[in-house]
């Protein structure tokens, strides 16, 4: 899931750059507030764990085997701003000394695995936080769903273009993946806090469960909408040139005079997909917002 | 290990490796922006692989075992170049190839010339959070050590097991068993290293015997560095 250099198209990489950094800035100050000192060595070396963890392979199925990614792991030990601070660091170390990874891909390396990993390996944590089991289950499942859908999106985005059928196949393999990162991530945790339960106990229980619970149907739908594409890549494209039809002459129309330069293609592009997730992203969030509130209230 | 002769290599003596980091990490970066933003033909790579042939030559590394080394980014370019030439794009899918290996090779120069305190405190000053740089390298510095640790305990499992006459289930657990076992390790090695530090006055940062300095001839080499990738990307762009 380490995106080398030149795969991506330079908007993609640009774009995932930017956003990465100021995300990094403001996660490392969320770390050093929540962290005393004594946990600073602890977070590096929880890194070189996490690598020397990828070494250990674990049975899977008839003569294969598969090894810990660690984010979701990572987070459950943590909590979610140092891990994804020590995710931060894994990659960075990936791709300068084992060319695992592009330098100018970093931004978007860091945003799938360490920022949205992370964030979707914490929600499951945050929401089932009374049932533990099913949440490190979930929080590998979703960590690995998430990255890897989103390399998957970018790569696409950049162009690279790929028969449907590979792509179903690709999705089918993730969601196999997934499935094994989470039993991996339940089975090491929970021999961990055999060990010594103080060191599992991560403050996953702060922050808004509304919002998590939110944040988390918008992961929900995007990894759902992954199988969709994937599974029915005809069905979406034609909802999107239906919508590409109807919504241009109400954009257009009220810019028809002034023949408003709208960029090159892929800014367009760009901006149509963007506007498509916070879409989707805001209806979720609204219908889960009333669904939840009128729970608990 | 893998990366134990990157480490001596960095440690050796030459024009480049005298260079300061940020030089070198702007150079770097502007090689790898002009190669990225080129044309998409296996042709574009040609004039970069020249430069960076020469940065290898004038760094004194041996050039084919560097090859060698950066030839790990080659199985994950050939699936996809081979997907781009099943979609009908076969001369896309070259490029591909090609251009992500002379970007993996553009990194193994800069960290086999650049020992990686040096790379790491020219991040910082390059505007890298403090707390990042310092976990890269509590995490570089340990990294060996605990890898070496996970060796020897498989090494004594498969002693203490033989070959596998278990079933798969009970393999699993064994698995899972390792990495807690490995975690607590890691854990209570992290305990002692804070100890350590707090006895010697560690107050948040690292110290170095030799603060880098950024001297004329690397402000020149910066300048000539960018302004040849800035070329050669011209030069691929209007050919």
């Amino acid at each position: 899931m380490h995106i080398p250099d030149n795969f991506l198209s330079t908007p993609v990489w640009l774009t995932l750059d930017g956003v990465a950094a100021p995300a990094v800035l403001w996660v490392s100050r969320r770390a050093r507030k929540e962290l005393d000192e004594a946990r600073i060595p602890l977070l590096g070396v929880l890194g070189a764990f996490v690598f020397a963890a990828q070494m250990v392979n674990f049975p899977v199925g008839v003569g294969t085997s598969a090894h810990l990614l660690g984010g979701a792991l990572l987070t459950a030990i943590l909590g979610p701003a140092p891990a994804a601070l020590a995710m931060t660091a894994i990659i960075a170390t990936q791709a300068f000394v084992f060319q695992d990874g592009g330098v100018l891909a970093l931004g978007a390396n860091v945003f799938n695995m360490a920022l949205a990993g992370v964030l979707a390996a914490w929600l499951p944590l945050r929401l089932f936080a009374g049932r533990r089991s099913v949440g490190l289950f979930l929080a590998g499942f979703f960590s690995v769903m998430m990255s890897a859908g989103l390399a998957l999106a970018e790569l696409t985005f950049s162009g690279i273009q790929m028969p449907s059928k590979l792509l179903a196949l690709s999705v089918g393999l993730f969601a196999v993946g997934a499935i094994v990162e989470g039993t991996i991530t339940l089975a090491v945790a929970r021999a961990i806090e055999r060990l010594n339960p103080r060191w599992t106990g991560a403050p996953v229980h702060q922050g808004s469960r509304v919002w998590a619970g939110i944040t988390f149907a918008a992961v929900l739908v995007v990894v759902l909408g992954l199988f969709a594409a994937s599974s029915a890549p005809d069905g979406v494209m034609r909802i999107g040139q239906w919508a590409d039809l109807h919504a241009r002459p109400v954009l257009a129309a009220p810019m028809a005079d002034y023949s408003l330069p709208l960029g090159p293609l892929w800014l367009r592009r760009s901006a149509a997909a963007l506007l498509g997730l916070c879409l989707v992203g805001g209806s979720a969030a609204a219908a889960s917002y009333f669904l939840l509130r009128r729970r608990s209230s | 290990m893998h990366h134990v002769v990157v480490e001596q290599w960095s440690r050796r003596h030459s024009f480049v490796h005298q260079r300061d980091a940020r030089a070198k990490l702007l150079v770097a970066l502007a090689l790898l922006a002009a190669l990225a933003t080129s044309p998409a033909s296996p042709v574009t790579a040609v004039p970069f692989a020249l430069l960076v042939a020469v940065g290898i030559v004038a760094a004194r590394l041996p050039l084919v075992s560097m090859l060698k080394k950066a030839a790990v980014v080659l199985p994950f370019s050939m699936l996809f170049g081979a997907v781009e030439w099943v979609a009908g794009q076969p001369l896309a899918g070259a490029a591909l190839l090609v251009k992500s290996y002379i970007s993996a090779l553009t990194v193994l120069l800069l960290v086999a010339s650049t020992p990686q305190p040096a790379l790491l405190r020219g991040m910082e000053s390059l505007g890298a959070p403090r707390l990042l740089v310092l976990m890269a390298q509590t995490l570089y510095r340990y990294l060996f050590v605990i890898s070496e640790q996970a060796q020897h305990m498989r090494l004594a499992a498969v002693c203490r097991q033989g070959s596998a006459h278990r079933s798969q289930r009970r393999a699993f657990h064994a698995a899972a068993g390792a990495l807690a076992i490995l975690f607590a390790r890691s854990y209570v090695r992290a305990e002692g290293i804070h100890r350590a530090m707090a006895a010697r006055g560690f107050a948040g940062e690292f110290h170095s015997l030799r603060p880098p300095r950024f001297t004329r001839m690397d402000a020149v080499f910066a300048g000539v560095g960018s302004a040849v990738a800035v070329l050669a990307h011209l030069l691929v762009s209007h050919a």
